[in-house]
């Protein structure tokens, strides 16, 4: 069986709002924390969803529109640098499961 | 919508939803939010809802071809190495008979199902006008008035009640700002799941993993299949897909530095698993975290004046080596929640003491029972000799005990301990047997 990249996989989940070009974002990260103390940048590996990268220069960035409100995040960063809600069911973002 | 609820239960998951249905049943006036578009979309599992407690909310479920995906006949449990699997394998007709003692599920399908069931208990309830499950909702906060729950509060709308029943879910914002919980809760007992749901077709599927109607099997895996990292594996059989995937300790996914994606693409290449997903089609790819079952996680206290906490919003939550628990433990812990709102009704008394109750009957319920007696179980399974010396041994015992040579056949037990030798010791293992024997 063909192995899908993680963009595949992620290309397969149903996500609320689509159609609006601007959510409101339901998680905030301070990513100068990340860039700055942040020993491990661990959230650039174990989102499942990668909505953390890192740049060639190592500094991380974050968006929310492939997030699929799993909470790893929330509970791997240990500096303080993200604030976590639920999305707004009316103009955020977040997922709507077909098998869950 | 003025006037004041009896109770408001915020989630319409399987705890919310075991709740609702008992709270309907009983005449109660009552409001269930969920914040997703419909009752189960936000909402993932392995799932196996272990346990027969179902047919108490649902009677006769097995007689419906909805809902529920398959039932468990079919147990295994597989230690792998990078190119072997060694299973411990139990199979019987017995758990043919209803009720059945494990249903696989899947919750986008299942808490649809199950909150159409409450809605029938509302139209047959007293509060047929009254009583509703409001999808689309998001639940931004609790309100409070002299350390009791008075109702919630959504954007600028504000709802009133009598009682409040929290199961919002693992991610449990408003437990944690209620204070039942701390606000920051540290990676150590969570775990993120992730899975595949994988298609197939029905007759392939039936072929390839042995089943009959509407008969299923749960597999779960230790050892090679979380690349290193705390956790393990599972496949679970629904009705013409399979859920494969995977639980890996977060603190040591953070230390170790893997992506979850990665391992998942690593365990599906394992010759074992790669024969049994042959030919099939990914159609969703989900994660969620869940807790480990520790109990240093759960909150000590699950109830304030007017309120209750259930579910995995209280971090009810078990893999204890035999089963991952988690949907059953909802569930009851959903019951006994609206039991206890049931009766403080019946007193007028939605005070602090009356609702301890709860707390009481959950102390005296299988679910903090098996969790205070499987904490041992909980630990091992965390130990790095169980989840990889001892897959590795057993895949190396199997490999030389299966292999015939034409030549003079060394004794097992030979065999056992040049494998014990290469991946442990004796006395490594000793102490982990000694260990495993009190845990289990």
């Amino acid at each position: 069986m063909k192995l899908l990249t993680l963009s595949e996989q992620l290309g397969l989940i149903s996500y609320r709002n689509q159609a609006k070009s601007e959510i409101k974002p339901h998680i905030m990260v301070d990513t100068g924390i990340c860039n700055s103390v942040c020993p491990h940048k661990c959230t650039t590996y174990v989102c499942p969803a990668k909505c953390y990268t890192m740049d060639e220069q190592g500094m991380v960035h974050f968006q929310v529109e492939d997030c699929i409100e799993c909470g790893t995040c929330m509970y791997a960063c240990d500096q303080g640098a993200i604030s976590w809600e639920f999305p707004d069911p009316e103009i955020g973002r977040g997922v709507t499961w077909n098998y869950g | 919508m003025d006037e004041k609820f009896d109770c408001i239960i915020v989630g319409a998951g399987v705890a919310g939803l075991a709740a609702a249905m008992i709270l309907a049943r009983n005449n109660l006036k009552f409001l269930l939010i969920e914040k997703g578009d419909f009752p189960g979309s936000k909402n993932v599992s392995g799932g196996v809802l272990w346990g027969s407690d179902l047919a108490k909310l649902v009677p006769n479920y097995w007689d419906e071809d909805a809902g529920w995906d398959r039932f468990i006949n079919h147990r295994r449990l597989t230690f792998m190495d990078n190119q072997s699997a060694f299973s411990v394998d139990f199979k019987s007709s017995h758990f043919n008979e209803t009720p059945y003692t494990g249903v696989v599920v899947l919750r986008s399908k299942f808490d649809r199902w199950l909150a159409g069931k409450v809605q029938e208990a509302i139209d047959a309830s007293e509060y047929a006008m009254d009583s509703f499950i409001a999808p689309n909702i998001l639940v931004e906060e609790i309100l409070m008035e002299n350390g009791n729950a008075v109702g919630i509060r959504t954007g600028e709308d504000r709802f009133y009640s009598d009682s409040v029943i929290i199961a919002e879910g693992v991610n449990n914002l408003l437990t944690r700002q209620v204070g039942l919980q701390d606000t920051y809760v540290p990676a150590d007992h969570i775990l993120t799941g992730i899975k595949e749901i994988i298609r197939f077709d029905e007759r392939v599927l039936e072929d390839r993993f042995q089943l009959n109607g509407r008969s299923g099997m749960s597999n779960e895996f230790v050892g090679f299949s979380t690349d290193g990292v705390e956790g393990g594996g599972f496949l679970y059989t629904n009705k013409n897909t399979i859920s494969l995937g995977l639980v890996l300790g977060l603190k040591d996914l953070r230390e170790k530095e893997k992506a979850p994606y990665d391992i998942l693409n690593t365990f599906k290449q394992h010759p074992v698993i790669s024969d049994m997903i042959r030919g099939g089609e990914v159609v969703e790819y989900s994660a969620h975290v869940v807790s480990s079952g520790d109990k240093r996680i759960i909150p000590k206290r699950l109830c304030k004046g007017g309120l209750l906490v259930c579910g995995e919003a209280a971090n009810l939550l078990m893999n204890s080596g035999k089963a991952i628990q988690g949907m059953d433990y909802a569930m009851r812990s959903g019951i006994l929640a609206a039991e206890a709102i049931v009766n403080a009704k019946k007193t007028s008394d939605f005070g602090e003491a009356s609702m301890q109750r709860y707390q009481a009957a959950l102390e005296d319920s299988y679910i903090m029972k098996d969790i205070n007696n499987f904490q041992d179980a909980v630990h091992l399974l965390h130990d790095p000799v169980m989840t990889q010396k001892v897959p590795n041994l057993l895949c190396d015992f199997g490999r030389n005990f299966f292999s015939i040579k034409n030549e003079p056949t060394r004794k097992a037990r030979q065999m056992l301990g040049e494998s014990v030798k290469k991946y442990s010791s004796y006395w490594e293992l000793m102490k982990v047997g000694v260990k495993g024997a009190k845990a289990l």
